[in-house]
């Protein structure tokens, strides 16, 4: 480097630290359900976050909308990297950063380091690192990657959770840990992934192991103390479940006593999965939790006869006691593991002529299911992955799926071309929803799947599986698809293909109408939220598979913020420890990802956008 | 050091009891010895080239979860792949038993207990195999 051009870095940067000093500080805590431009017949029950992004869906109804505007459509091409920041951990990084009084705060994979940057100082050192040090078998029984989905702020702590089980309150101030609570044992083959969500002074955390032969539950851990109040197991007698007198499900298939346990086979129930490792909304005016269960354990379905209630289900829970309001099986007796622990966006929008309470559920079965929120009713099921063939659609009057036999496994068969793969249509990569625009922007997959049961044996602390599963890039060959879901019309609005890789980010949507999402080779990009059109992009060293956030730094300007680390499930085969000439690896997903490690390779990077 | 590495060369296997025809290793130190003499008896499987015991490690790899962590033909995933150029405790028949055997760190069950040391060798013989002519139910391309 030559002098001439130290020279004006230097005066870059002190130019750069100037005008921070210049602006006046953000708002410390914005909010608002007040959207310019918010289209007709659409009500936000839950604020947005307006400036800072405290929890992993910046807000309860997971729309991760933001109504910043100072980035929009016609300045976007000017938008370049402010800030960079090495994690110093190179597996995948999932989930976001928050955005707290000025300190953006990075829960990182294993081992969930929490590292705080003071934004006045962004490329200083850290404020501080908390270093939790989780035990190391944990990351053995992780079934896809050690990764660690985000974190929430509440009353001054940074709640989130360690991959060996336990969740940690740490003072956002100081970086000291408050309280440790084990909530899950490696010993059973549990971890803990999700990002928690804090609801009236109560951390809502669930457990991940559904490949593992774990016992999916929600717990609730008193903000102050990490004390448990309630449990919510999502297999078992009705007592364990939280089934009361206040359960009332729409649908006549979750009506009986004791489903959790009925549903099944002898004990087969206490290692029958119905894990909670994705994201969990919050109704505050119904005062109503809703977050969805994963697979049933093992995926051999033949060896696991009934409906195995209440694995891939949509709950309704009290938030306050977590007794169940209601239930929606999506997948009864799912044999494929799709997982349904996808993101609940909650609206209320104008639906067959009158507002009504919706949940609009992007599923891993490739459906967008729409459900009035205070009944459980399904109100509609569209395929948004074209592929699609596990299933024609649902039943509106049983809410039962009518699935193509010609797709349901059995032990010891191939069945070839199910589409979606176990990944599904989508991933637990979250979508976004624009108030604006009315449509639902989802990280789609077009990855399809030869799946054959085996017998599975059920050893503790190892994979309860039952399966050779070989995935595969779908008709047409492409496997991302950015999928801009018209809700009101039940179709898709357009699409933007991303022809290598499954889009395995997160989505965000803001005022400026740009929607920002990543692609598994590093492509960071802005696209126009009415229509689709790629208006950015900017090329991170590694794959993305996190959420982006957007938020107004101390200095008034509106950020954009992503991870660049690649990994995850879909990931893997760019992780060392892992061969492309394995079809079967990583539980399936080479087959369709082995060009992936041509393209990128491993990193924790955090990259912060501005104009 | 010097001690340590004359332990190592007076480990024998002479008093250990032979199951099944299977050599004993109880004595194996875990993992490679660091330094720049290992000049331990080496133990041989006696189903390394032996496909009818290969086959049966293929299904004892399924039947006892291996699958699920180190992949369907042992390409990795939750656990490191078992085919790739590096063997990360040692590529010795008594280093793979001893990594089967007692477990490892970062989350490798010990099955020494839970398994016969017989199905052990068979196994270690199997991930021998992998990658060469002998592999049965090798990945399709």
């Amino acid at each position: 480097m030559n002098d001439r051009l130290k020279t004006l870095l230097i005066a870059g940067v002190a130019i750069l630290v100037g005008s921070c000093a210049n602006h006046k500080e953000a708002p410390r805590s914005s909010s608002t359900k007040d959207v310019p431009g918010t289209a007709t017949g659409i009500r936000l029950v839950s604020p947005l976050p307006n400036g800072e992004w405290t929890m992993p869906a910046g807000d309860y109804a997971n729309t991760r909308f933001s109504p910043l505007a100072q980035i929009d459509t016609n300045n976007v091409r000017g938008l370049h990297p402010v800030v960079t920041l090495a994690t110093g951990i190179p597996r995948g990084h999932e989930g976001g950063p928050l955005i707290v009084n000025g300190t953006m705060y990075v829960a990182t994979p294993y081992p969930n380091n929490l590292i705080a940057v003071d934004l006045r100082n962004p490329s200083g050192p850290p404020k501080w690192v908390f270093k939790p040090h989780p035990k190391p078998r944990s990351q053995g029984v992780a079934c896809c990657d050690v990764v660690n989905r985000g974190a929430s702020y509440a009353n001054g702590k940074i709640v989130y959770n360690l991959l060996d089980g336990n969740t940690v309150a740490v003072d956002a101030g100081t970086g000291e840990q408050v309280w440790r609570t084990q909530v899950a044992d490696v010993n059973y083959g549990e971890t803990l992934t999700m990002a928690p969500i804090v609801v009236k002074n109560r951390v809502l955390v669930g457990n991940s192991g559904g490949e593992l032969g774990a016992r999916g539950r929600l717990v609730a851990l008193d903000l102050d103390t990490g004390k448990e109040v309630w449990r919510a197991w999502s297999t078992g007698p009705d007592s364990d479940v939280l089934i009361g007198p206040a359960f009332k499900p729409f649908y006549a298939k979750e009506r009986g006593p004791n489903l959790g346990v009925g549903s099944w086979v002898s004990d087969q129930w206490k290692t029958g999965g119905g894990t909670i490792w994705g994201w969990i909304s919050y109704d505050p005016e119904l005062n109503l939790i809703y977050y969805g269960t994963g697979n049933p354990g093992p995926w051999n379905g033949d060896q696991r006869p009934g409906d195995n209630k209440w694995s891939c289900t949509l709950f309704a829970r009290d938030a306050d006691t977590g007794q169940a309001r209601w239930a929606f099986q999506i997948g009864p007796h799912d044999e494929w593991d799709y997982d349904e622990i996808m993101e609940s966006i909650i609206v209320d929008m104008e639906w067959g002529g009158r507002v009504r309470k919706l949940l609009v559920y992007p599923g891993r079965n490739a459906f967008v299911m729409v459900f009035d929120r205070e009944t459980g009713e399904l109100l509609s099921a569209n395929k948004f992955i074209d592929s699609t063939n596990w299933a024609s659609g649902y039943d509106l009057k049983t809410g039962l799926p009518n699935i193509n036999p010609a797709k349901k496994t059995h032990q010891g068969i191939v069945v070839e071309d199910i589409c979606p793969s176990s990944t599904g249509g989508k991933e637990f990569v979250p979508s976004s929803f624009s108030p604006k625009t009315g449509l639902v922007y989802i990280p789609g997959h077009n990855t399809c799947m030869d799946f054959q049961s085996l017998q599975a044996n059920y050893i503790a602390g190892t994979p309860y599986l039952g399966a050779s599963v070989k995935m595969k890039p779908g008709p047409g060959g492409f496997q991302g698809e950015l999928v801009a879901w018209d809700v009101r019309n039940q179709r898709k609005a357009w699409n933007v293909i991303e022809p290598k890789f499954p889009l395995y980010s997160g989505v965000l949507a803001t005022g400026g109408d740009l929607v920002f999402y990543g692609t598994m080779d590093g492509w960071f990009k802005a696209v126009d939220a009415r229509q689709g059109k790629v208006l950015w992009q900017f090329k991170t060293p590694s794959g993305i598979i996190s959420n982006p956030v957007t938020y107004t730094g101390p200095d008034g300007k509106q950020y954009v913020a992503i991870y660049s680390g690649v990994g995850g499930w879909m990931g893997a085969v760019a992780l060392p420890g892992v061969s492309s000439d394995d079809l079967y690896a990583a539980l399936g997903t080479v087959g369709a990802m082995k060009e992936l490690e041509k393209h990128t390779n491993p990193a924790g990077l955090v990259y912060v956008f501005g104009l | 050091m010097v001690a340590a590495v004359s332990v190592g060369c007076n480990r024998g296997t002479t008093d250990l009891a032979v199951t099944g025809g299977a050599p004993a290793i109880d004595a194996v130190a875990i993992g490679p010895i660091p330094g720049p003499v290992e000049q331990e008896t080496e133990l041989s499987n006696p189903y390394s080239d032996d496909r009818v015991a290969l086959a049966e490690g293929r299904k004892l790899f399924v039947s006892y979860n291996c699958y699920g962590c180190h992949g369907g033909r042992g390409g990795g995933g939750m656990g490191p792949s078992l085919r790739d150029e590096v063997w990360l405790y040692g590529d010795s028949a008594s280093h793979i038993f001893d990594s089967i055997s007692r477990g490892r760190g970062r989350g490798m069950p010990a099955w020494g207990k839970k398994i016969p040391q017989q199905q052990i060798w068979i196994l270690a013989a199997y991930l021998k195999s992998l990658r060469t002519p002998l592999e049965p139910e090798p990945p399709q391309p």
